[in-house]
């Protein structure tokens, strides 16, 4: 298969350990080119490990792992001019200017540094007038907006971002969100992990859950809506329940006065209201849309 | 080959020992003098020719070879070991670079500072005594294969360390005893024998008699035999550091 019609990522069968624990487990996936993907999982779920084996960060101890059809560990020379990486923690150094890193960064991946570039970039990221400042003085929205940059500076076809927006503002994040789709839309993929799964349910096209290492979905993100579709119905009471009714679906929470329930159909909905009529009367209703968040919090703690 | 990348990292490498040029050129400058002035200078003149050769003047080439391995060890040492800390060790490593590469990067910038730095404390000395070189291509050979040595061995340290503490272990309490145990400030044949010969199982005893024989002809034991042991010694560390470089695991903490 040549480049031109590989996909930018397959993974067949990726195994990590580190000793007796199994880190990622058989994963194999395949990510289309234009697509942004969401890797979701739980804290120690695998997604910084996967995507340190892709990047070359560690090395995968079973599995074949190819990028544009490349080999990570035969050809990484070539993967490796394909692929940016944001990294998770926030990492700068000292000794340089943004400016001097980003032509420090595009050398080291083996692209002639060109200052025109680097400054157009400083401007897409609102750095320039900060070019020649150290770096260590730069605010924390700042050094993360560098790091994004020292990831695109050698024009990567794939785009690794790892948890981009932890412990950023709303504004930089949007700002990042905007970034992200303008590159998606230019033609690179981008595969990003977030625990924030608005960002998830906003920007990707698709949805990777990984739990325990193991990739346990892959699926659009509305068919991945809409297979767990299921509506909730919030129940005003006229007293506090000290225990949910008998007979209501699982996940159903109670608060004080107030009673969640997803239900599926109007039959399940019967249910409930007659079961809650046993005990307390109904003040109010309202009905609630499934949010991805509890897609995936149905999928994580699942069996 | 990465040619591009190699020889960005050297020029980083090289321009962040250029930026603190007070602390890691001038600095070793200033303290290797100050042995100068007390040991050849002050106490020198109260000292009896050494094979000849006036006591001020056999301690000049030690404190050179003494200058250039501290600053080769501690420029890829140091450098390495804060971008582990500050983690941008990763910027290098999703870069399509070599261990080779990487090793060549960092350890030819040891070789650089450790030459600047051992030119300077040659330069201040012979305000003292003058010029003396007796054999360029030997004095050479040897400063360029110690500094490589310890470039390699920094790099090896710095994959090793997990804390700063680690990376003070080994100036404290392996370079600095065997420098100073190396026949720096003497020769090993004024030593009893038990300790001349204990002596000759220090690496640093064939460094400092291979440069003492290129600047001023004389050595405790044949050059061309020091120069072998350093260039086994040379490709045994190189082969440990470019390991340790591809284990990357060791490249982050």
């Amino acid at each position: 298969m040549s480049s031109d019609e590989a996909p930018p990522l397959e993974l067949q069968g990726v195994v990590k350990r580190y000793g007796d624990f199994i880190a990622v487990s058989e994963v194999s996936l395949r990510v289309e080119r234009g697509e942004i993907f969401a890797l979701l999982g739980p804290n120690g779920a695998g997604k910084t490990t996967l995507i340190s084996c892709i990047t070359g960060l560690t090395r995968a101890d079973a599995g074949s792992i190819r990028v544009f059809g490349a080999d990570v560990l035969n050809d990484f020379r070539q993967t490796r001019r394909d692929v940016g990486l944001v990294p998770q923690e926030v990492n700068f150094d000292p000794f340089f200017t943004p400016r001097e890193s980003l032509m420090i960064q595009m050398g080291l991946m083996g692209t002639e540094p060109d200052r025109a570039h680097v400054d157009a970039l400083l401007r897409t990221f609102a750095l320039y007038d900060h070019r020649d400042a150290y770096t260590r003085a730069l605010s924390g929205g700042m050094k993360r907006r560098l790091l994004v940059a020292k990831a695109l500076v050698h024009r990567p076809r794939l785009l690794f971002l790892d948890e981009p927006t932890a412990g950023v503002d709303v504004e930089l994040r949007q700002d990042l969100w905007a970034e992200v789709v303008r590159l998606r839309d230019e033609g690179t993929t981008v595969i990003l992990t977030t625990h924030y799964l608005e960002e998830a349910e906003e920007l990707s096209d698709r949805i990777g859950v990984l739990r325990s290492g193991e990739l346990i979905v892959v699926e659009d993100r509305e068919a991945l809506m809409d297979r767990h579709r299921a509506h909730r119905v919030v129940l005003q009471l006229d007293r506090a329940l000290t225990a949910l009714p008998d007979g209501l679906y699982p996940g159903a929470e109670i608060a004080n006065r107030t009673l969640t329930v997803p239900f599926q159909g109007t039959d399940g909905l019967q249910t409930i209201l007659s079961a809650v009529k046993q005990q307390a009367e109904i003040v109010d209703l309202r009905f609630e849309e499934t949010r991805l968040e509890d897609v995936f919090m149905s999928l994580v703690s699942g069996p | 080959m990465n040619a591009v990348g190699t020889r960005t990292l050297l020029g980083k490498e090289i321009r962040r020992f250029s930026k603190v040029w007070l602390q890691t050129v001038l600095s070793p400058l200033v303290t290797t003098s100050l042995y100068f002035l007390v040991f050849g200078v002050a106490l020198g003149a109260r000292l009896d020719r050494i094979d000849g050769v006036p006591y001020i003047e056999y301690v000049i080439p030690g404190l050179v070879m003494l200058a250039m391995i501290s600053n080769a060890f501690l420029n890829s040492s140091s450098s390495l070991f804060q971008s582990k800390v500050n983690g941008t060790s990763v910027d290098m490593m999703v870069a399509p670079l070599g261990p080779s590469e990487i090793l060549f990067a960092y350890v030819s910038a040891s070789v650089l500072r450790g030459h600047a730095v051992g030119l300077m404390v040659w330069l201040v000395a012979t305000l003292f005594v003058g010029p003396r070189v007796e054999n360029l291509l030997w004095t050479l050979s040897f400063s360029f294969v110690v500094t490589v040595i310890f470039g390699a061995f920094g790099v090896l340290v710095a994959t090793w360390a997990q804390k700063f503490d680690h990376l003070a272990v080994v100036p404290n309490f392996v370079l600095t005893p065997l420098t100073f145990l190396g026949g720096v400030f003497y020769s090993v044949d004024m030593l009893p024998d038990l300790w001349s010969t204990v002596s000759r199982f220090n690496p640093v005893f064939y460094m400092v008699n291979g440069l003492r024989f290129g600047m001023l002809g004389i050595s405790d034991v044949n050059p061309a035999l020091s120069l072998g042991i350093l260039l086994v010694l040379a490709l045994f560390i190189l082969w440990g550091a470019k390991r340790s470089i591809a284990d990357g695991a060791r490249l982050r903490l």
